[in-house]
C-alpha cells in the first residue's frame, strides 16, 4: 500500500511542477490594465531636412496629465484645447520642462471660429522651428477625451486657492490621469523611398518636337503627418494635372487634333521637403541618360501649385519671359483666356528671383530654373510663404469646386492655344475650345474627395501605397511610357531623414495620488480593528439573546 | 503604489477571516485541516454545479438589457446544491453544534475567498488603473463570510430531529432567503438600478437581517433544551 502511495505521490508531484511553474509565470508576468480611455495620437512632424532638425524628437510618454493653467507643470503631460492654444503657453509649457504636450483638436475643424483656425495656420511653422525634445501631439476630441480634460482642469486649477485642509483632503482624493504611449522610441527611418510619377503623349509629326511638361507635386504638408490632408495645397494642383492629362489625351487620339508638342505629365513627391522628388528626376534626365525629352527642345515647365481657391491667379516667375519665346506666348494666351471668357478671374504675374542663399526653394518652378530650363508655377497664392502651404487645416471644405474647374478650364485654354498656335491663326479670345463636356466638375470633385480622404504626407507614402499605385493607374490610362521614379537619401549627406512613431495609442489611466493609498489603508486598518473588539466580545450578544428567549422559555 | 493597494484589498479581504478564525476558539480545536477537507468540499459542489447549468441550461439568446428572470431564478434553484454541501461537511465532524457550524463556514468562505476573489485582485487591483470595485470586491468577501455563517447554521437547524414545529416555517423561509440572495440582489440592482455602493449596503443590510434571525432561532433553539 505505501508503495502506491508513494508512487501517487510521485505523479502528482510530476504534474504538480508545471502547474506551479504556469503560477509562477502568471504572478510575475507584467501586467496589462485596462484603461480608463484609449485613443489615437498623432505626433508632431519629426525631420532632418540638408541637415537641420525640425520637430520634436521624442516619442514616448508615461506622465501625469495636466492643463495648461495649472502651476507645476515640470515632467507632466500638458493638455491643451485648439481654442484654448496660444504660442506663449506652448512656450510656457517648454521653459517649465514639460514632460509632453497634447493638443486636443476637434472632430470636424469647421466648429472651430475662422480667426482661431487662421492663428493656428500661422503658428504651425513656428512649432515647427522650434526644436524641441518634448513629445507633441495631436489628438482628436471626443466626449471621453473631453471629460478627461475637463477633470483635469478642475483639479489642476484648484490647486493653488484654498485652505490647507481643503487641499489636503482634495490631494488625498482626487482622481488624476496618466497618459502612456505604447510605442517605442522614434528613430530615422532607413532607406525611404520617394516615388515620383511621369507619363507623355507625344506630338505628331516626327522628331525634335518642342516639350511642354507639366508639373505637381502630390504631398501633402502640416505640422502632424498623418493630419496633413492637403486639400488645396497640393491636392488641387493633382488634380488639375490628371484632368489635363485626360483632356489631351483625348485630343492627341485624333489625327486632326494631333498637336506638334510633346507633353510631359511629371507628379512629383517630396514636394514639401523643398522638392526632392523633382530635384533628382531633374539630375537623372539631365545628366545621368543621354537622350531625354527634357535635354532636347523644352518650350516651358508649367508647375501646377495650389489651384483650388479664390478668384485670383498669379504666374510665379524667376525671370519675366522674353518676348517671342514660348513662355511669353503662354502668359499671353493665360491674360486673354482670363479677360476674355472669365472676367471675374484676377490674372498677374509675379516675379521672384531664385535666392539661393534661402534654406528651402520657394515654388517648384526654381527647380527647372537652377537647371536652366524656362519654368513658372501658377498658384492663387500670392506668396510662398502663406500658410496654407503647410497646414493641417486644409482640408476638404478649402477646395471651392467651381473655382477649381473654372481654373482647370482656363489653363486647359490657354496651353489650347499655344499649342495649336490659335492667336496666330487669328481666333478671338472668346472662343472656348473646351465645351462644357470636357472639362468634367464630377470628375474633379471625384479627384479631390478621395485625394482628401487619406492623410498624404511624404512620410506615410512609400513606394507601396494605394495612392501612388492608384495615381500610376490612373496615369497610364491616358498617357504612354509611365514610369515611377524613386529618390532615395543619399547614405552618407543625406537630404532628408524622416523619423516613424508618428501615430501612436494613448491610454488615459486613472489614477490616486499615493496619499490615498496611505489613508485607505488607515481607514482599513480602523476597520480591522473594530471588526476585532466586536469578535472579541460577540459573547455580549449571544449573552443578550439568550437573555431575550429566556423569559419566554421560562414562561413555558 | 499599487502593490500598496493590492495589500489594502488583500487585508481587507483576508483579516476578518483570521480574526474569526482565531477568536472563535477554532484554533484550539485544532480544526485547521477540516476547514480544509470543507473547502474541498465546496470545489467539488461547485464543479458539480457548474457541470450541471452547462448541460441543463440554454443559452440566454435575448435582448441585451432584458432580464431574464426565470432563467436566473432557475439558476439559483441550483445553489441548493450549496445546502447539500454544507450539510454533508457538517455530517461528518463529530461535536458540538457551533462547532460543526463554525468549522463548515469557516472552509467553505475561505475556499471561496481564495477560489473567487485572490485572481482578480492580484491581476487587477495591481495594475495602474484605480477602480473602487477592488474595495467592493473585498468589503463583499466579508458579508460573503458572515453568509455563510449564518447559512451553515440554518442548514444545521433543519436537520436537527429535535426542531420544534413552530420553527419549521421561519428555518425553511431562511433557508430560502440564503438560497436565492444572489438572485433577489440582482433583482433589485436590475429594477431599482442601484449603484455599486448602495448594492453593497443593501446586501449587507439583507445578510444582517439573515443573520440575526439565524442567530436569534438558534439561541432559542439551543438553550430551551
Amino acid at each position: 500500500m505505501f508503495e502506491e502511495a508513494s508512487e501517487v505521490l510521485e505523479n502528482m508531484l510530476k504534474w504538480s511542477f508545471p502547474l506551479s511553474l504556469v503560477l509562477f509565470l502568471v504572478l510575475v508576468c507584467p501586467l496589462r490594465a485596462e484603461a480608463a480611455h484609449e485613443f489615437s495620437v498623432y505626433r508632431m512632424q519629426q525631420y532632418d531636412l540638408q541637415g537641420q532638425t525640425y520637430g520634436s524628437r521624442n516619442a514616448i510618454l508615461n506622465t501625469e496629465a495636466r492643463t495648461v493653467d495649472a502651476e507645476v507643470l515640470s515632467r507632466r503631460c500638458v493638455m491643451v484645447r485648439l481654442a484654448d492654444f496660444s504660442y506663449e503657453k506652448y512656450q510656457k509649457a517648454l521653459r517649465q520642462s514639460a514632460g509632453a504636450v497634447v493638443i486636443i483638436l476637434p472632430q470636424n475643424m469647421s466648429t472651430m471660429p475662422q480667426d482661431i483656425v487662421q492663428q493656428f495656420m500661422e503658428l504651425e511653422p513656428e512649432l515647427l522651428a522650434t526644436e524641441t525634445i518634448v513629445p507633441v501631439y495631436f489628438a482628436l476630441e471626443d466626449e471621453e477625451l473631453l471629460s478627461i480634460y475637463t477633470q483635469t482642469q478642475i483639479s489642476s486649477s484648484s490647486q493653488g486657492s484654498s485652505s490647507a485642509a481643503e487641499v489636503l483632503l482634495h490631494t488625498a482624493t482626487a482622481n488624476g490621469f496618466q497618459m502612456v504611449t505604447s510605442g517605442a522610441q522614434s528613430k530615422a527611418v532607413s532607406d525611404w523611398a520617394i516615388t515620383s510619377l511621369e507619363g507623355r503623349l507625344t506630338g505628331a509629326g516626327g522628331e525634335d518636337l518642342p516639350t511642354i511638361v507639366l508639373v505637381a507635386h502630390y504631398d501633402s504638408f502640416g505640422v502632424a503627418p498623418w493630419l496633413s490632408y492637403g486639400a488645396d495645397s497640393n491636392g488641387s494642383g493633382v488634380a488639375v494635372l490628371l484632368e489635363l492629362a485626360r483632356l489631351f489625351s483625348r485630343l492627341y487620339s485624333y489625327k486632326r487634333t494631333h498637336a506638334g508638342y510633346n507633353l510631359l505629365f511629371f507628379l512629383s513627391g517630396g514636394g514639401k521637403f523643398n522638392y526632392q522628388g523633382t530635384k533628382r528626376w531633374l539630375e537623372d534626365n539631365l545628366d545621368h541618360t543621354d537622350s531625354s525629352l527634357l535635354q532636347d527642345n523644352v518650350a516651358f515647365v508649367l508647375c501646377l501649385d495650389t489651384l483650388g481657391n479664390s478668384d485670383n491667379l498669379h504666374l510665379h516667375v524667376s525671370k519675366p519671359p522674353k518676348e517671342g519665346s514660348p513662355q511669353h506666348a503662354l502668359l499671353r494666351e493665360l491674360e486673354t483666356v482670363a479677360a476674355h471668357q472669365h472676367p471675374d478671374l484676377k490674372f498677374s504675374m509675379v516675379h521672384k528671383k531664385i535666392n539661393l542663399a534661402d534654406d528651402t526653394l520657394a515654388w517648384e518652378h526654381e527647380r527647372f530654373g537652377i537647371r536652366r530650363l524656362p519654368a513658372f508655377t501658377l498658384s492663387h497664392l500670392e506668396s510662398h510663404r502663406s500658410p496654407a502651404r503647410h497646414s493641417i487645416m486644409d482640408m476638404r471644405p478649402h477646395v471651392d469646386l467651381t473655382k477649381l474647374s473654372r481654373n482647370t478650364k482656363v489653363i486647359a485654354e490657354a496651353l489650347a492655344r499655344v499649342i495649336y498656335n490659335l492667336t496666330e491663326k487669328g481666333v478671338g479670345g472668346d472662343l472656348q475650345i473646351f465645351t462644357e463636356q470636357m472639362v468634367q466638375e464630377d470628375q474633379l470633385a471625384s479627384l479631390v474627395d478621395w485625394l482628401t480622404a487619406q492623410p498624404r504626407a511624404a512620410q506615410l507614402l512609400d513606394k507601396d501605397s494605394s495612392i501612388v499605385n492608384t495615381l500610376e493607374y490612373y496615369l497610364s490610362r491616358y498617357l504612354k511610357d509611365v514610369k515611377r521614379h524613386l529618390v532615395r537619401a543619399d547614405k552618407r549627406d543625406p537630404e532628408f531623414v524622416f523619423y516613424d512613431q508618428l501615430k501612436q495609442t494613448m491610454n488615459a489611466y486613472r489614477v490616486k495620488p499615493a496619499i490615498f493609498d496611505l489613508l485607505l489603508a488607515v481607514c482599513i486598518a480602523s476597520y480591522l480593528g473594530v471588526l476585532y473588539l466586536a469578535v472579541q466580545n460577540f459573547g455580549l450578544l449571544y449573552g443578550f439573546l439568550r437573555r431575550v428567549t429566556a423569559p419566554r422559555v421560562k414562561q413555558h | 503604489m499599487t502593490l500598496f493597494h493590492f495589500g489594502n484589498c488583500f487585508s481587507l479581504a483576508y483579516f476578518p477571516y483570521f480574526i474569526t478564525y482565531k477568536c472563535s476558539g477554532l484554533s484550539e480545536y485544532n480544526a485547521f485541516w477540516r476547514c480544509v477537507q470543507a473547502g474541498a468540499t465546496y470545489l467539488f459542489v461547485q464543479l458539480c454545479k457548474m457541470l450541471f447549468l452547462a448541460t441543463f441550461f440554454p443559452t440566454w439568446e435575448g435582448g441585451a438589457g432584458v432580464y431574464d428572470f426565470v432563467g436566473e431564478f432557475m439558476k439559483a434553484t441550483v445553489d441548493l446544491a450549496d445546502l447539500l454541501g454544507l450539510h454533508l461537511v457538517m455530517s461528518r465532524n463529530a461535536g458540538k453544534g457551533e462547532y460543526k457550524i463554525m468549522v463548515a463556514a469557516m472552509g467553505w468562505a475561505t475556499a471561496e475567498l481564495i477560489m473567487s476573489r485572490c485572481i482578480p485582485l492580484w491581476v487587477g487591483a495591481r495594475g495602474i488603473e484605480f477602480d473602487w470595485k477592488y474595495i467592493q470586491m473585498s468589503f463583499d468577501s466579508n458579508i460573503s463570510l458572515v453568509h455563510y455563517i449564518a447559512m451553515a447554521a440554518v442548514v444545521w437547524m433543519f436537520t436537527r430531529y429535535d426542531l420544534p414545529k413552530s420553527f419549521r416555517l421561519p428555518v425553511t423561509i431562511l433557508l430560502g432567503l440564503c438560497v436565492y440572495k444572489g438572485f433577489l440582489m440582482e433583482l433589485f440592482v436590475h429594477v431599482f438600478l442601484l449603484g455599486s455602493w448602495t448594492a453593497l449596503l443593501v446586501k449587507a443590510v439583507l445578510t444582517g437581517a439573515i443573520s440575526l434571525c439565524s442567530l436569534f432561532l438558534f439561541v432559542t433553539l439551543v438553550h430551551s433544551n
